[in-house]
């Protein structure tokens, strides 16, 4: 009986392979073909700012798609390729510079903050202390090379934005992982069902039962599953408030030292837009908002919002998710203010 | 029973690289993104694509304990769902489109401090100094400068754009606009010429694209906040070009 198992199953897995490249193909086919069919014909007859919403939405996909696509792959090269104690064994012993070079550690791994929430809960499960994980999850985002590129593309160096943007998520990193340090038991911040998850993948270097290429493809689908929707709602948000909110609130709004930053943070938190293309979104509103405005949402977005609260809560418990983002907040808030003194 | 999140996301990326493909295949991915992302785009599409199709030859594999989502995790996943669903749907069914007078309007005409001034008072009042190449862009950077009717005597303004009701005096005064891109559209700008023309809409639709030809006067409008127009020009209506936006 076994060994008709042993015989049979690679033919079913073969043929399941086959059968997903067809349909996957025949699917790709089909939106081809009707693209095609469809590329001159006005099915429905939209008022404008509806089909202006329809033109944003669609040119902030296009536009992160590509980036998007890169983190994953990256990210994927990175949990099933590279080997962790590669990563483990470079960092000093000490612990304050451990979490130094861990907030730089972006720059190798340049995946945005939705791709860094499963890498982080990899690196907790092969070594890192809980800590350590956060300082990689809150500076990732931010100090990554293709971060700094595109927000250099957007900004150059007016205003210091950029600079403001890749100094203030180094300290709010190491800040971060400094105060959850003196935790006394920093398991506790990690919900019961993870740390039991990683108690049993200790000391595991990606024991899983298929190949590395077939854990590759999975893992594509699996990041892929949790990005993509999340990306398509950010971009329909950012496209939403662009028709919807009239320019003069906006001007208000921006024009205020105080209120340009609380009203950018409080944007950052509920369009959850990916950091690798945030810059591209918040360039229209720069010429409305003061740049203090601009760099705590630059700051904020890609450490707290309604989507990452979402992915880290399957991580950290609540308790610990209301202190990082009342940390995080503050010191957004505060390099902002300080930015709109100077600038 | 497959495992319908996992295929989500690949579905989402499958749809949205092929529609990008086809947009650049058609000549239309300029209408959504710059021309010096194009190349990116396509490039990370095509990778996409290929990941997905890889992805798709589901095999065997182990799972990491997952944690089920709480019931506001739950309501929040659906929303997201069917909003994605109906975003990309919206992607492959409606033909590709340009941002029209309504985003122009809510966002200005020419109200953008980060334009640049593509030419200056100084060179256009030199004794050699020609009209005959200066774009809409010019025009406006110009406006945003001055709006001294002595600088422009003598000059004729030429341009191609869409129509844009002015928002002060709709009934009399539309602009000859376009938008200025940095990146997306979602970063597009209004530029345009302020045109005095009692009862325009009469003869023209919003979102007309016109060729216009006509000097600046001193702007007849009673309620409008530009001091000068062009007034009685040549305005010829034209079909839209394969390059509506101005790309920096």
């Amino acid at each position: 009986m076994t060994d008709l198992l042993t015989r049979t199953r690679p033919k079913v897995a073969r043929r399941a392979q086959r059968i997903g490249l067809l349909v996957a193909a025949g699917v790709l086919t089909a939106v081809f073909l009707v693209r095609t069919l469809t590329g001159d014909i006005a099915l429905v007859d939209l008022p404008n700012a509806a089909q202006d919403l329809v033109t944003l939405t669609v040119s902030v996909m296009i536009e992160s798609l590509g980036f998007v696509i890169l983190g994953i792959l990256i990210s994927v090269l990175v949990q099933v390729w590279i080997p962790d104690r590669w990563i483990v064994k470079v960092l000093p012993r000490n612990a304050a510079a451990r979490r130094v070079v861990i907030s730089v550690l972006g720059v190798l791994l340049p995946v945005c903050e939705c791709g860094n929430v499963p890498l982080s809960r990899g690196l907790v499960a092969k070594g890192f202390s809980v800590p350590e994980a956060m300082t990689f999850l809150v500076a990732a985002p931010i100090v990554n090379p293709v971060t700094i590129l595109t927000t250099y593309q957007v900004f150059g160096f007016t205003d210091g934005i950029l600079v403001a943007r890749i100094v203030g998520g180094f300290l709010i990193a190491n800040l971060i992982g400094w105060l959850f340090s003196q935790h006394p038991a920093p398991g506790a911040l990690l919900t019961e069902k993870f740390a039991a998850d990683c108690a049993l993948t200790a000391g595991d270097d990606h024991d899983h039962s298929g190949s590395k290429w077939q854990e590759s493809r999975d893992l594509f689908a699996r990041e892929a599953a949790a990005v993509m929707p999340a990306l398509v709602l950010g971009a329909f948000i950012a496209g939403l408030v662009q028709v919807a909110v009239p320019r003069s609130v906006l001007v208000t709004l921006g024009s205020n030292p105080v209120w340009s930053v609380l009203a950018l943070m409080a944007l950052a938190f509920v369009i959850s837009i990916c950091s690798n293309i945030d810059a591209f979104f918040i360039l229209p509103f720069a010429t409305t908002f003061m740049p203090g405005g601009v760099v705590a949402f630059l700051l904020f977005g890609p450490i707290i919002d309604i989507k990452m609260l979402a992915m880290m809560r399957t991580t950290f418990t609540t308790k610990t998710l209301v202190q990082i983002t009342t940390v995080v907040a503050l010191m957004s808030a505060t390099i902002g203010f300080m930015v709109n003194f100077y600038a | 029973m497959p495992d319908l999140k996992r295929y989500q996301g690949l579905a989402l990326i499958g749809v949205m690289s092929a529609s990008t493909l086809w947009l650049a295949a058609t000549g239309q991915l300029e209408l959504y993104v710059a021309p010096k992302h194009a190349i990116f785009a396509v490039v990370m599409s095509s990778l996409g694509l290929a990941a997905v199709l890889v992805s798709a030859m589901r095999v065997t594999v182990h799972h990491h304990a997952e944690v089920r989502p709480r019931m506001l995790g739950r309501v929040a996943a659906g929303v997201g769902g069917t909003v994605a669903a109906l975003v990309t749907a919206a992607m492959v069914l409606l033909p590709p489109a340009t941002l029209t007078s309504a985003t122009a309007a809510q966002r200005d005409v020419n109200s953008t401090a980060a334009l640049t001034d593509t030419t200056t008072l100084d060179e256009q009042s030199a004794p050699d100094a020609s009209t005959a190449n200066l774009s809409l862009l010019d025009w406006a950077s110009l406006l945003r400068q001055t709006s001294d009717l002595g600088f422009y005597e003598g000059k004729t303004v030429q341009a191609t754009g869409f129509i844009t009701p002015d928002s002060d005096d709709p009934g009399n005064m539309f602009y000859v606009s376009r938008f200025y891109i940095s990146h997306c559209a979602i970063d597009a700008q209004a530029v345009g010429v302020p045109v005095y023309m009692p009862n325009w809409d009469d003869t023209y639709d919003a979102d007309e694209w016109v060729d216009l030809e006509g000097e600046f006067a001193v702007n007849a409008s009673t309620s409008s906040s530009q001091g000068i127009a062009v007034a009685a020009g040549a305005i010829e209506p034209v079909p839209q070009p394969t390059d509506p936006y101005i790309y920096k």
